[in-house]
Protein backbone atom coordinates (compact mmCIF):
# COMPACT_ATOMS: atom_id res chain seq x y z
CA UNK A 1 0.00 0.00 0.00
CA UNK A 2 2.33 2.78 -1.05
CA UNK A 3 1.13 6.06 -0.60
CA UNK A 4 1.85 7.35 -4.59
CA UNK A 5 -0.73 4.27 -5.80
CA UNK A 6 -3.47 5.85 -3.83
CA UNK A 7 -6.58 7.21 -6.44
CA UNK A 8 -8.56 8.10 -3.45
CA UNK A 9 -8.56 8.82 0.06
CA UNK A 10 -11.68 10.19 2.59
CA UNK A 11 -11.32 10.61 6.02
CA UNK A 12 -13.58 10.42 8.48
CA UNK A 13 -16.81 11.29 6.58
CA UNK A 14 -19.62 12.69 7.81
CA UNK A 15 -23.07 13.06 6.05
CA UNK A 16 -26.16 14.37 7.88
CA UNK A 17 -29.45 14.97 6.21
CA UNK A 18 -31.85 16.78 7.83
CA UNK A 19 -31.51 14.96 11.48
CA UNK A 20 -30.90 11.22 9.77
CA UNK A 21 -27.07 10.28 9.83
CA UNK A 22 -26.03 9.20 6.33
CA UNK A 23 -22.86 7.96 7.24
CA UNK A 24 -21.20 8.67 10.64
CA UNK A 25 -17.26 8.70 10.10
CA UNK A 26 -16.24 6.51 7.34
CA UNK A 27 -12.28 5.95 6.27
CA UNK A 28 -12.54 4.46 2.47
CA UNK A 29 -9.08 4.42 0.52
CA UNK A 30 -8.68 3.10 -2.94
CA UNK A 31 -5.17 2.07 -4.75
CA UNK A 32 -4.85 1.81 -8.28
CA UNK A 33 -6.29 -1.61 -10.33
CA UNK A 34 -8.13 -2.37 -6.93
CA UNK A 35 -11.70 -3.63 -6.82
CA UNK A 36 -13.50 -2.46 -4.06
CA UNK A 37 -16.83 -4.14 -3.79
CA UNK A 38 -19.07 -2.50 -0.55
CA UNK A 39 -22.44 -4.17 0.36
CA UNK A 40 -24.67 -3.72 3.52
CA UNK A 41 -28.82 -3.37 3.73
CA UNK A 42 -30.63 -0.41 2.17
CA UNK A 43 -30.10 2.92 3.79
CA UNK A 44 -26.92 1.95 5.12
CA UNK A 45 -25.22 4.68 3.46
CA UNK A 46 -23.51 2.89 0.65
CA UNK A 47 -24.53 4.95 -2.23
CA UNK A 48 -24.41 7.78 -0.71
CA UNK A 49 -20.29 7.16 0.08
CA UNK A 50 -20.24 6.62 -3.92
CA UNK A 51 -21.93 9.90 -4.31
CA UNK A 52 -19.58 11.71 -1.69
CA UNK A 53 -16.53 10.78 -4.16
CA UNK A 54 -17.95 12.04 -7.52
CA UNK A 55 -19.50 15.20 -5.77
CA UNK A 56 -23.65 14.37 -6.18
CA UNK A 57 -23.34 14.37 -2.61
CA UNK A 58 -21.24 16.52 -0.47
CA UNK A 59 -20.13 15.56 3.23
CA UNK A 60 -20.95 17.63 5.94
CA UNK A 61 -17.74 17.01 7.38
CA UNK A 62 -14.61 15.01 6.20
CA UNK A 63 -11.75 14.98 3.87
CA UNK A 64 -11.52 13.46 0.36
CA UNK A 65 -8.35 13.53 -1.55
CA UNK A 66 -8.96 12.59 -5.22
CA UNK A 67 -6.43 12.03 -7.82
CA UNK A 68 -7.97 11.66 -10.99
CA UNK A 69 -10.79 11.60 -12.34
CA UNK A 70 -13.79 9.27 -11.67
CA UNK A 71 -17.35 8.59 -13.93
CA UNK A 72 -20.44 6.80 -12.36
CA UNK A 73 -22.72 4.09 -13.52
CA UNK A 74 -26.20 4.49 -12.53
CA UNK A 75 -29.05 1.84 -11.22
CA UNK A 76 -31.52 3.68 -13.71
CA UNK A 77 -28.48 3.73 -16.42
CA UNK A 78 -29.36 7.98 -17.13
CA UNK A 79 -29.37 7.61 -20.39
CA UNK A 80 -29.39 11.01 -22.37
CA UNK A 81 -32.51 9.83 -24.51
CA UNK A 82 -32.35 12.53 -27.00
CA UNK A 83 -29.21 11.14 -28.32
CA UNK A 84 -28.38 7.81 -30.11
CA UNK A 85 -26.26 5.47 -28.43
CA UNK A 86 -23.24 6.57 -30.26
CA UNK A 87 -23.75 10.26 -29.37
CA UNK A 88 -24.25 9.22 -25.92
CA UNK A 89 -20.49 7.84 -25.52
CA UNK A 90 -18.88 11.01 -27.96
CA UNK A 91 -20.90 13.71 -26.34
CA UNK A 92 -18.78 13.97 -23.10
CA UNK A 93 -15.19 13.25 -24.42
CA UNK A 94 -15.57 15.82 -27.61
CA UNK A 95 -17.45 18.62 -25.24
CA UNK A 96 -15.96 18.08 -22.25
CA UNK A 97 -12.88 17.10 -23.09
CA UNK A 98 -12.24 18.69 -26.39
CA UNK A 99 -10.65 15.87 -28.06
CA UNK A 100 -10.95 14.83 -31.69
CA UNK A 101 -14.06 14.01 -33.00
CA UNK A 102 -13.08 11.38 -35.64
CA UNK A 103 -11.06 9.64 -33.05
CA UNK A 104 -14.12 9.91 -30.39
CA UNK A 105 -16.59 8.05 -32.88
CA UNK A 106 -13.70 5.22 -33.72
CA UNK A 107 -12.97 4.54 -30.09
CA UNK A 108 -16.69 4.90 -29.06
CA UNK A 109 -17.27 2.07 -31.76
CA UNK A 110 -14.80 0.01 -30.01
CA UNK A 111 -16.35 0.52 -26.85
CA UNK A 112 -19.77 -0.60 -28.17
CA UNK A 113 -17.82 -3.68 -29.65
CA UNK A 114 -16.57 -4.25 -26.19
CA UNK A 115 -20.02 -4.16 -24.79
CA UNK A 116 -21.48 -6.21 -27.62
CA UNK A 117 -23.86 -3.72 -29.20
CA UNK A 118 -21.83 -2.64 -31.95
CA UNK A 119 -25.00 -2.66 -33.95
CA UNK A 120 -27.00 -0.25 -31.73
CA UNK A 121 -24.86 2.91 -32.50
CA UNK A 122 -27.58 4.76 -34.56
CA UNK A 123 -30.20 3.76 -32.78
CA UNK A 124 -31.99 5.82 -29.57
CA UNK A 125 -32.04 4.79 -25.33
CA UNK A 126 -35.27 4.12 -26.07
CA UNK A 127 -35.31 1.15 -28.64
CA UNK A 128 -32.92 -0.98 -26.46
CA UNK A 129 -33.26 -3.18 -23.67
CA UNK A 130 -32.87 -2.39 -19.85
CA UNK A 131 -29.58 -4.60 -20.16
CA UNK A 132 -28.32 -2.92 -23.06
CA UNK A 133 -29.23 0.23 -21.67
CA UNK A 134 -26.52 -0.13 -19.22
CA UNK A 135 -24.18 -1.70 -20.68
CA UNK A 136 -24.06 1.72 -23.18
CA UNK A 137 -23.85 3.88 -20.21
CA UNK A 138 -20.78 1.62 -19.17
CA UNK A 139 -19.27 2.32 -22.20
CA UNK A 140 -20.03 5.92 -22.05
CA UNK A 141 -18.80 5.97 -18.42
CA UNK A 142 -15.58 4.54 -19.93
CA UNK A 143 -15.44 6.57 -23.12
CA UNK A 144 -14.18 9.60 -19.96
CA UNK A 145 -10.85 7.73 -19.62
CA UNK A 146 -11.70 7.68 -15.89
CA UNK A 147 -9.17 6.82 -13.11
CA UNK A 148 -11.68 5.23 -11.15
CA UNK A 149 -15.30 3.55 -12.38
CA UNK A 150 -17.78 3.89 -9.55
CA UNK A 151 -20.91 1.35 -9.93
CA UNK A 152 -24.02 2.08 -7.88
CA UNK A 153 -26.50 -1.18 -7.96
CA UNK A 154 -26.21 -1.27 -11.76
CA UNK A 155 -27.77 -4.05 -11.66
CA UNK A 156 -30.60 -3.56 -9.36
CA UNK A 157 -33.22 -2.22 -12.27
CA UNK A 158 -32.89 -5.03 -14.50
CA UNK A 159 -34.63 -8.28 -14.78
CA UNK A 160 -32.38 -11.09 -13.40
CA UNK A 161 -32.01 -12.89 -16.17
CA UNK A 162 -30.44 -9.84 -17.98
CA UNK A 163 -28.09 -9.27 -15.34
CA UNK A 164 -25.47 -11.80 -16.92
CA UNK A 165 -24.85 -9.41 -19.87
CA UNK A 166 -23.95 -6.30 -17.61
CA UNK A 167 -21.46 -8.25 -15.27
CA UNK A 168 -19.80 -9.86 -18.06
CA UNK A 169 -18.70 -6.49 -19.25
CA UNK A 170 -17.70 -5.31 -15.25
CA UNK A 171 -15.62 -8.92 -15.23
CA UNK A 172 -14.13 -7.98 -18.24
CA UNK A 173 -12.98 -4.77 -16.91
CA UNK A 174 -12.39 -6.22 -13.84
CA UNK A 175 -9.62 -8.50 -16.10
CA UNK A 176 -7.73 -5.44 -17.59
CA UNK A 177 -7.81 -3.83 -13.89
CA UNK A 178 -10.04 -1.24 -14.33
CA UNK A 179 -10.18 0.71 -10.77
CA UNK A 180 -13.75 -0.01 -9.42
CA UNK A 181 -15.68 0.64 -6.48
CA UNK A 182 -18.96 -1.07 -6.61
CA UNK A 183 -22.26 -0.69 -5.20
CA UNK A 184 -24.01 -4.19 -5.52
CA UNK A 185 -26.50 -6.68 -4.47
CA UNK A 186 -24.97 -9.06 -6.58
CA UNK A 187 -22.84 -11.22 -3.84
CA UNK A 188 -21.56 -13.86 -5.87
CA UNK A 189 -20.68 -11.16 -8.22
CA UNK A 190 -18.82 -9.80 -5.44
CA UNK A 191 -17.19 -12.50 -4.12
CA UNK A 192 -15.59 -13.61 -7.80
CA UNK A 193 -14.05 -9.73 -8.66
CA UNK A 194 -13.28 -8.44 -5.81
CA UNK A 195 -9.72 -7.44 -4.61
CA UNK A 196 -11.78 -6.02 -0.83
CA UNK A 197 -15.20 -6.25 -0.04
CA UNK A 198 -16.67 -3.44 2.55
CA UNK A 199 -19.82 -4.38 4.54
CA UNK A 200 -21.78 -0.95 5.74
CA UNK A 201 -24.50 -0.41 7.78
CA UNK A 202 -26.14 2.50 9.61
CA UNK A 203 -23.69 4.40 8.12
CA UNK A 204 -20.20 2.93 9.45
CA UNK A 205 -18.10 0.38 7.34
CA UNK A 206 -18.48 -2.48 9.88
CA UNK A 207 -16.37 -5.23 8.65
CA UNK A 208 -14.01 -4.83 5.65
CA UNK A 209 -11.51 -7.48 4.04
CA UNK A 210 -10.76 -9.50 0.93
CA UNK A 211 -14.04 -11.61 0.02
CA UNK A 212 -12.81 -15.01 1.67
CA UNK A 213 -12.53 -12.93 4.80
CA UNK A 214 -15.67 -11.76 4.16
CA UNK A 215 -18.04 -13.71 3.12
CA UNK A 216 -16.80 -16.98 4.78
CA UNK A 217 -15.87 -15.81 7.59
CA UNK A 218 -17.80 -12.93 8.99
CA UNK A 219 -17.28 -12.07 12.28
CA UNK A 220 -19.99 -9.72 13.21
CA UNK A 221 -23.30 -10.66 13.83
CA UNK A 222 -24.92 -8.17 11.46
CA UNK A 223 -22.75 -9.10 8.83
CA UNK A 224 -23.86 -13.14 9.17
CA UNK A 225 -27.49 -12.09 9.11
CA UNK A 226 -27.07 -9.79 6.32
CA UNK A 227 -25.60 -12.52 3.98
CA UNK A 228 -28.22 -15.00 5.68
CA UNK A 229 -30.81 -12.95 4.18
CA UNK A 230 -29.62 -13.02 0.73
CA UNK A 231 -29.39 -16.46 -0.10
CA UNK B 1 -72.55 35.68 -56.26
CA UNK B 2 -70.50 38.14 -58.00
CA UNK B 3 -71.37 40.65 -55.03
CA UNK B 4 -69.83 38.27 -52.90
CA UNK B 5 -66.78 38.35 -55.33
CA UNK B 6 -66.70 42.50 -55.50
CA UNK B 7 -67.40 43.22 -52.04
CA UNK B 8 -63.87 40.34 -51.10
CA UNK B 9 -62.19 42.23 -53.99
CA UNK B 10 -62.55 45.35 -52.24
CA UNK B 11 -62.23 44.52 -48.66
CA UNK B 12 -58.56 42.56 -49.35
CA UNK B 13 -56.32 45.38 -49.64
CA UNK B 14 -57.17 47.19 -46.47
CA UNK B 15 -57.75 43.28 -44.49
CA UNK B 16 -53.82 42.41 -46.20
CA UNK B 17 -52.44 45.38 -44.81
CA UNK B 18 -54.31 44.86 -41.46
CA UNK B 19 -53.31 41.21 -41.37
CA UNK B 20 -49.55 41.99 -42.41
CA UNK B 21 -49.52 44.31 -39.35
CA UNK B 22 -50.91 41.34 -37.07
CA UNK B 23 -48.13 38.94 -38.64
CA UNK B 24 -45.73 41.82 -37.80
CA UNK B 25 -46.68 41.79 -34.15
CA UNK B 26 -47.09 38.14 -34.01
CA UNK B 27 -43.77 37.40 -35.38
CA UNK B 28 -41.83 40.23 -33.27
CA UNK B 29 -43.35 38.89 -30.00
CA UNK B 30 -42.83 35.66 -30.21
CA UNK B 31 -39.14 36.10 -31.39
CA UNK B 32 -38.51 38.49 -28.48
CA UNK B 33 -40.73 36.45 -25.71
CA UNK B 34 -39.25 32.70 -26.55
CA UNK B 35 -36.18 33.57 -25.57
CA UNK B 36 -36.79 36.79 -22.35
CA UNK B 37 -39.01 33.83 -20.87
CA UNK B 38 -35.43 31.47 -20.25
CA UNK B 39 -33.73 33.85 -17.86
CA UNK B 40 -37.16 34.00 -15.86
CA UNK B 41 -37.83 30.70 -15.87
CA UNK B 42 -34.43 29.73 -14.73
CA UNK B 43 -34.33 32.84 -12.21
CA UNK B 44 -37.69 31.46 -10.32
CA UNK B 45 -36.16 28.41 -10.22
CA UNK B 46 -33.36 30.10 -8.52
CA UNK B 47 -32.08 29.05 -4.50
CA UNK B 48 -30.80 32.45 -4.62
CA UNK B 49 -33.66 34.74 -2.96
CA UNK B 50 -33.46 38.17 -4.36
CA UNK B 51 -33.23 36.26 -8.20
CA UNK B 52 -35.95 33.54 -7.01
CA UNK B 53 -38.27 37.32 -5.83
CA UNK B 54 -37.95 39.21 -9.26
CA UNK B 55 -38.46 36.36 -11.31
CA UNK B 56 -41.57 35.16 -9.42
CA UNK B 57 -42.91 38.80 -9.02
CA UNK B 58 -42.45 39.91 -12.42
CA UNK B 59 -44.58 36.06 -13.64
CA UNK B 60 -47.37 37.22 -11.10
CA UNK B 61 -47.85 40.48 -12.52
CA UNK B 62 -47.38 40.05 -16.10
CA UNK B 63 -49.73 36.70 -15.45
CA UNK B 64 -52.11 38.52 -13.11
CA UNK B 65 -52.84 41.49 -15.24
CA UNK B 66 -55.00 42.02 -18.15
CA UNK B 67 -53.14 42.11 -21.17
CA UNK B 68 -55.17 45.30 -22.40
CA UNK B 69 -54.24 46.77 -18.92
CA UNK B 70 -50.61 46.43 -19.67
CA UNK B 71 -51.38 47.92 -23.23
CA UNK B 72 -52.85 50.90 -21.36
CA UNK B 73 -50.01 50.85 -19.24
CA UNK B 74 -47.02 51.04 -21.58
CA UNK B 75 -48.87 53.47 -24.03
CA UNK B 76 -50.26 56.14 -21.09
CA UNK B 77 -48.10 55.84 -18.46
CA UNK B 78 -44.50 54.85 -19.89
CA UNK B 79 -44.44 58.32 -21.65
CA UNK B 80 -45.29 59.93 -18.62
CA UNK B 81 -43.17 58.76 -16.49
CA UNK B 82 -39.66 58.14 -18.43
CA UNK B 83 -40.63 61.20 -21.43
CA UNK B 84 -40.00 58.20 -24.00
CA UNK B 85 -43.07 58.24 -26.16
CA UNK B 86 -42.63 55.43 -28.56
CA UNK B 87 -44.81 54.49 -31.13
CA UNK B 88 -47.90 52.37 -31.25
CA UNK B 89 -46.38 49.37 -32.72
CA UNK B 90 -43.64 49.30 -30.45
CA UNK B 91 -45.71 50.10 -27.39
CA UNK B 92 -47.67 46.72 -28.40
CA UNK B 93 -44.81 44.73 -29.45
CA UNK B 94 -42.90 45.30 -26.04
CA UNK B 95 -45.82 44.83 -23.76
CA UNK B 96 -46.64 41.76 -25.81
CA UNK B 97 -43.21 40.75 -25.40
CA UNK B 98 -43.18 41.05 -21.66
CA UNK B 99 -46.46 39.32 -21.11
CA UNK B 100 -45.85 36.44 -23.31
CA UNK B 101 -42.50 36.04 -22.01
CA UNK B 102 -44.01 35.73 -18.27
CA UNK B 103 -46.32 32.52 -19.45
CA UNK B 104 -43.10 30.70 -21.34
CA UNK B 105 -41.14 30.95 -18.34
CA UNK B 106 -43.80 29.17 -16.55
CA UNK B 107 -44.05 26.60 -19.27
CA UNK B 108 -40.16 26.72 -19.51
CA UNK B 109 -40.20 25.90 -15.63
CA UNK B 110 -42.57 23.20 -15.22
CA UNK B 111 -40.99 21.24 -18.44
CA UNK B 112 -37.23 21.97 -16.98
CA UNK B 113 -38.53 20.55 -13.53
CA UNK B 114 -40.38 17.73 -15.09
CA UNK B 115 -36.46 16.45 -16.68
CA UNK B 116 -35.61 13.33 -14.20
CA UNK B 117 -32.71 14.44 -11.73
CA UNK B 118 -30.56 11.04 -13.19
CA UNK B 119 -30.25 13.25 -16.22
CA UNK B 120 -28.67 15.95 -14.23
CA UNK B 121 -26.52 13.54 -12.11
CA UNK B 122 -25.29 11.86 -15.10
CA UNK B 123 -24.41 15.26 -16.68
CA UNK B 124 -22.84 15.98 -13.88
CA UNK B 125 -20.49 12.57 -13.63
CA UNK B 126 -19.38 13.22 -17.13
CA UNK B 127 -18.24 16.73 -15.95
CA UNK B 128 -20.26 18.69 -18.02
CA UNK B 129 -20.72 22.33 -17.22
CA UNK B 130 -24.08 24.15 -15.94
CA UNK B 131 -24.56 25.63 -19.83
CA UNK B 132 -23.85 22.46 -21.40
CA UNK B 133 -26.15 20.42 -18.94
CA UNK B 134 -28.95 22.84 -20.01
CA UNK B 135 -28.85 23.56 -23.30
CA UNK B 136 -27.60 20.24 -24.47
CA UNK B 137 -29.45 18.03 -21.73
CA UNK B 138 -32.25 19.34 -19.88
CA UNK B 139 -34.17 22.10 -22.87
CA UNK B 140 -34.02 19.21 -25.73
CA UNK B 141 -35.60 16.61 -23.30
CA UNK B 142 -38.04 19.68 -22.22
CA UNK B 143 -39.23 20.60 -25.84
CA UNK B 144 -41.31 17.09 -26.69
CA UNK B 145 -43.16 18.00 -23.09
CA UNK B 146 -43.60 21.74 -23.63
CA UNK B 147 -44.67 21.88 -27.23
CA UNK B 148 -48.12 21.30 -26.95
CA UNK B 149 -48.39 24.29 -24.28
CA UNK B 150 -45.82 26.77 -26.93
CA UNK B 151 -48.29 26.64 -28.96
CA UNK B 152 -51.37 27.00 -27.46
CA UNK B 153 -50.13 29.83 -26.42
CA UNK B 154 -48.77 30.77 -29.76
CA UNK B 155 -52.40 30.85 -30.99
CA UNK B 156 -53.77 32.74 -28.43
CA UNK B 157 -51.12 35.19 -29.71
CA UNK B 158 -52.54 35.45 -33.07
CA UNK B 159 -56.05 36.40 -31.95
CA UNK B 160 -54.80 38.22 -28.57
CA UNK B 161 -53.29 40.61 -31.57
CA UNK B 162 -56.62 41.91 -32.19
CA UNK B 163 -56.47 43.63 -28.68
CA UNK B 164 -54.12 46.10 -29.81
CA UNK B 165 -56.48 48.02 -32.05
CA UNK B 166 -57.43 49.72 -28.30
CA UNK B 167 -54.32 51.49 -28.60
CA UNK B 168 -54.96 52.49 -32.10
CA UNK B 169 -52.93 50.14 -34.31
CA UNK B 170 -54.24 49.14 -37.71
CA UNK B 171 -53.87 45.51 -37.07
CA UNK B 172 -56.79 43.08 -39.14
CA UNK B 173 -59.35 43.40 -36.21
CA UNK B 174 -59.26 47.66 -36.20
CA UNK B 175 -59.53 47.34 -40.29
CA UNK B 176 -61.86 44.89 -40.26
CA UNK B 177 -64.39 47.32 -37.78
CA UNK B 178 -63.55 50.40 -40.12
CA UNK B 179 -64.52 48.33 -42.86
CA UNK B 180 -67.86 47.44 -41.13
CA UNK B 181 -68.25 51.12 -39.84
CA UNK B 182 -68.02 52.38 -43.63
CA UNK B 183 -69.98 50.04 -45.79
CA UNK B 184 -72.66 49.09 -43.27
CA UNK B 185 -71.90 45.45 -44.24
CA UNK B 186 -71.13 42.63 -41.53
CA UNK B 187 -69.50 40.40 -44.13
CA UNK B 188 -66.48 41.59 -43.28
CA UNK B 189 -66.71 39.63 -40.33
CA UNK B 190 -66.44 36.53 -41.80
CA UNK B 191 -63.56 37.39 -44.24
CA UNK B 192 -61.55 38.31 -41.06
CA UNK B 193 -63.02 35.23 -38.95
CA UNK B 194 -60.97 32.84 -42.11
CA UNK B 195 -57.79 34.87 -42.09
CA UNK B 196 -57.23 33.92 -38.68
CA UNK B 197 -58.27 30.81 -39.04
CA UNK B 198 -55.89 29.98 -41.77
CA UNK B 199 -52.67 31.77 -39.91
CA UNK B 200 -53.58 29.05 -37.34
CA UNK B 201 -54.28 27.08 -39.54
CA UNK B 202 -51.05 27.87 -40.84
CA UNK B 203 -49.06 27.85 -37.04
CA UNK B 204 -50.68 24.09 -36.41
CA UNK B 205 -48.69 23.04 -40.23
CA UNK B 206 -45.37 24.06 -38.54
CA UNK B 207 -46.66 22.42 -34.50
CA UNK B 208 -47.25 19.26 -36.54
CA UNK B 209 -43.98 19.34 -38.32
CA UNK B 210 -42.11 20.35 -34.50
CA UNK B 211 -43.74 17.61 -32.79
CA UNK B 212 -42.37 14.93 -35.41
CA UNK B 213 -39.00 16.05 -34.78
CA UNK B 214 -38.92 15.89 -31.40
CA UNK B 215 -41.06 12.61 -31.08
CA UNK B 216 -38.13 11.30 -33.32
CA UNK B 217 -36.51 9.11 -30.09
CA UNK B 218 -39.46 8.02 -28.81
CA UNK B 219 -39.11 4.13 -28.77
CA UNK B 220 -40.28 2.99 -31.93
CA UNK B 221 -40.44 -1.29 -32.86
CA UNK B 222 -37.37 -2.16 -34.63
Amino acid sequence: MTEDKTILKMTNIVKEYENVKALGGVDFSINKGEIVTIIGPSGSGKSTLLRCINGLSTPTSGKIDLRGRTSMVFQHFNLFPHMTCLENITYAPVKVLKRPKADVIAEAKELLEMVGLADKANVYPAQVSGGQKQRIAIARSLAMKPDLMLFDEPTSALDPEITGSVLEVMKKLAGEHMTMALVTHEMKFARDVSDRVLFMAEGRILEEGSPEEIFDMPKTKRLKDFLNSML
Amino acid sequence: MTDIFNTIQADMPLLMEGTWNTIKLFGFTLVLSLPLGLPFALGSNSRFFPIKFICSTYVWLFRGTPLILQLFFFYFFIPIMTGVTLNVFSTATLTFALNYAAYFAEIYRGGINSVDRGQFEAAHSLQLSKKQTLFDIVLPQTMKAILPSIINETITLVKDTALVQAIGMMELMKVTYGIVNRTSSVFVFLEAAIIYLFLNFLLTLVANKLEAYFNRYDAKEE
